[in-house]
């Protein structure tokens, strides 16, 4: 793949740093690149999955990071959740305002929706002082547990992170093996000039910290629980 | 802190590594269970070294192509209405990050991990600049809470305290009251630290790799502090090393793998975000944006016979593997870089006048080499720095005269053997045991702290052996 040159006026120092790079190099600056695939590089070790295999991967591996699955169905959707706030121990809830809330007829009464009217203030007020945050996966990866967020107006940075308790919905066609795929798929995106949110977020479970004396300590600045809802 | 964490002799500091016996259990007990987990980690992605393969030759291409990439970047960062800053030198990078805390009239600043900002030494012109700066790493936190303690492991910085000195070191400085259960401390952390990302003007971070053709940031971490110190301060300083830059997300997922499994067994970390500058519509994130590229020293290892050393992804696994760090740890190596790939880089950065006994702190075993997942060639990059560090004259001229004297016998296969026959009676005397104990300045650093043999009796010797082998066979 040739990737096009760029050109692009900045203060003297970058052109002077630049140079200073291809002069160390030995050679006139770059103005086009190939790319080498690397991709090709890459083995694939699982061969062929159906979803329910995949499924399964997830499953076992959110056992390693701390990370409870539920299966559920959209017909059940809502009870499904209400038990699992009610089991984080109640208290005010914030979800993001992903339309997919709506099409399954999601609604938690008292609850806060991340949206762009708020402002930065409230919003970041709302997901700090919330017990659980509930938001539907763009993508989840089976073999490392993980699930991909893109931030949007309606789906800020902060939520993530903020609110003590995590729910991820994961609608189960989204589940792809590894971030190999969702890379690629984002990358795609990239190269089309279609634009990708301010922050892509891949997480893993809740946060967790082996920092003191090597000891893995669940829930340290970020959630101190994560569940997923497979749908 | 700086590059530099420990003005003593090299020799101080390795006795004093090789003392503190709470130090050397943490150290081999967490290489135990790191080199296991990455083991496992790495398997679990089928062809481990077809995937080291390909984070080699993502980091080649990119350093052989560096100048494009970072132009590329530049300018998708521009285009973001992000701020972008080309720093030589480390003066001039510290100096525009204070620059823009005082043009925002800022405090209140949290920090995220980041070795290349203790390498520009921002902490303290922040501090001198009347800023209150809170590093929110839990392991970071601990050792600034602890007056600045250094770091002794590139991913687990805390590693040498235990958690009574760390409840102690809470108990003085917060008010901590609770006992010393990790999950207590942590928590207590992660309430004192709640409130400093809420009040927070500024936030800074490093940067695990750049992405060039989309003008973001990628970091890899495990406890969320990173991603909340970009998400709510809202000015966003990102810092980083020149080199720590991919072309697009698909190389930046194949060094992310290699990372975070090199590093702590993970297949990913909790958290992996790729963020820039906020988009219109955006609530929380950074209202200002600014990412600082530093040189500061690596343009002269660009092109030059160390080269490969710019391949680094900062994981840690040659720390992992390594007899020597394993003995004298981390503070040992006098560098915000420890073990072998500190030996290789610290040197590079910081010159020889301070650092040329570290590239000696190495078994060549190459153990590091080997688990390298950008394939740097530490071991030969050690010799490399010795060749050097000898042709510059740096050792003592004791030094020199004795390997000048053992070059000579060993090169003489007449001369050698001649010697290995009186080596035996030679070495009575400084012998106890069958071990030698005491002797000429060549072999102290040896017998310090390891045992050395006494050469053997010249018929037990395997010259004499294979001469007596030779003899029946009639060769």
């Amino acid at each position: 793949m040739t990737v096009s040159g760029n050109h692009h006026t900045s203060g003297n120092n970058k052109e002077a740093f630049l140079n200073t790079i291809a002069s160390k190099l030995g050679r006139e600056r770059k103005r086009e690149v190939q790319l080498p695939d690397i991709q090709s590089l890459l083995p694939d070790s699982y061969g062929s999955l159906t979803q329910d295999d995949l499924i399964d991967i997830l499953k076992e591996q959110c056992f390693f990071i701390h990370t409870q699955v539920i299966e559920s169905k959209p017909e059940i959707l809502q009870r499904t959740l209400d038990d699992l706030i009610e089991a984080n121990g109640g208290g005010s809830v914030m979800t993001s305002g992903d339309p997919r809330f709506a099409a399954y007829g999601l609604t938690f009464p008292g609850s806060f929706v991340w949206e762009e009217a708020a402002g930065r203030e409230q919003n970041i007020m709302r997901a700090e002082s919330a017990n659980t945050a509930v938001i539907f996966a763009d993508y989840a990866l089976a073999e490392s547990g993980t699930i991909v967020v893109e931030s949007r107006p309606d789906q800020g940075r902060s939520l993530h992170f903020l609110p003590a308790h995590y729910i991820a919905v994961i609608e189960k066609e989204r589940i792809v093996l590894r971030s190999t795929q969702a890379a690629a798929a984002l990358n795609r995106r990239v190269q089309a000039g279609e634009p990708l949110g301010s922050s892509i977020n891949l997480i893993s479970g809740p946060s967790n910290s082996a920092d003191i004396e090597m000891k893995l300590v669940v829930g340290v600045h970020g959630p101190l629980s994560a569940t997923y809802v497979l749908i | 802190m700086s590059l530099q964490t420990d003005k003593r002799d090299f020799s101080e500091r390795t006795t004093d590594g090789l003392g503190d016996s709470f130090m050397r259990n943490a150290v081999g007990s967490a290489q135990d269970s790191l080199k296991t987990r990455r083991l496992s980690a790495a398997t679990a992605l089928g062809d481990w070294e077809q995937w080291r393969t390909a984070g080699q030759q993502i980091r080649q291409h990119t350093l052989q192509n560096l100048d494009y990439y970072l132009e590329q970047l530049a300018g998708n960062i521009e285009k973001k209405g992000g701020h972008i800053y080309f720093a030589a030198t480390k003066e001039e990078a510290s100096s525009y990050i204070r620059d823009v805390i005082v043009q925002k009239q800022a405090k209140k600043i949290v920090k995220s991990k980041s070795m290349v900002t203790e390498e520009i030494e921002l902490n303290h012109v922040l501090i001198e600049a009347g800023c209150e700066l809170i590093e929110t790493d839990l392991g970071e936190y601990i050792l600034q809470m602890d007056d600045w303690d250094p770091p002794s492991h590139i991913v687990a910085p805390a590693l040498h305290k235990d958690r009574r000195q760390i409840q102690r070191v809470f108990t003085e400085k917060l008010d901590y009251t609770d006992d010393e259960s990790p999950e207590k401390l942590a928590r207590f952390a992660r309430k004192v630290l709640r409130q400093k990302f809420l009040e927070a003007e500024v936030g800074i971070t490093g940067c695990n790799f750049a992405v060039a053709n989309l003008g973001a940031i990628n970091l890899v971490t495990n406890e969320g502090n990173g991603d909340l110190t970009a998400a709510i301060p809202k000015t966003h300083i990102a810092v980083m090393g020149m080199e720590r830059i991919v072309p697009t997300l698909a190389e930046m997922e194949v060094l992310d793998n290699l990372l975070c499994r090199s590093a702590v067994g993970q297949k990913l970390t909790s958290y992996i975000t790729v963020m820039g500058p906020s988009a219109a519509g955006d609530t929380d994130g950074p209202e200002e944006f600014h990412l600082v590229v530093v040189d500061n020293g690596r343009s002269d290892i660009l092109g030059s016979e160390f080269n490969e050393a710019l391949q680094c992804i900062r994981c840690g696994a040659c720390l992992n593997v390594c007899p020597v760090y394993r003995h004298i740890g981390g503070h040992a190596y006098g560098s915000i870089y420890p073990g072998p790939i500190g030996a290789v880089i610290t040197p590079l950065l910081g010159g020889y006048d301070d650092y040329k006994e570290l590239p000696f702190a190495s078994s060549l075993c190459a153990a590091c080499t080997d688990v390298c997942p950008v394939r740097i060639p530490l071991h030969e990059q050690l010799i490399l720095h010795r060749q050097n560090i000898v042709k510059e004259n740096r050792t003592g001229s004791m030094e020199r005269f004795q390997m000048k004297a053992a070059g000579r016998l060993l090169s003489s296969p007449a001369l050698f053997g001649k010697t290995l026959r009186f080596a035996h009676p030679a070495s009575r005397l400084m012998s106890r045991h069958g071990r030698i104990v005491r002797g000429p300045e060549l072999i102290h650093g040896w017998i310090g702290a390891r045992d050395l043999s006494q050469p053997v009796k010249q018929q037990d010797s395997f010259r004499a052996w294979l001469d007596k082998r030779k003899g029946e066979s009639g060769q």
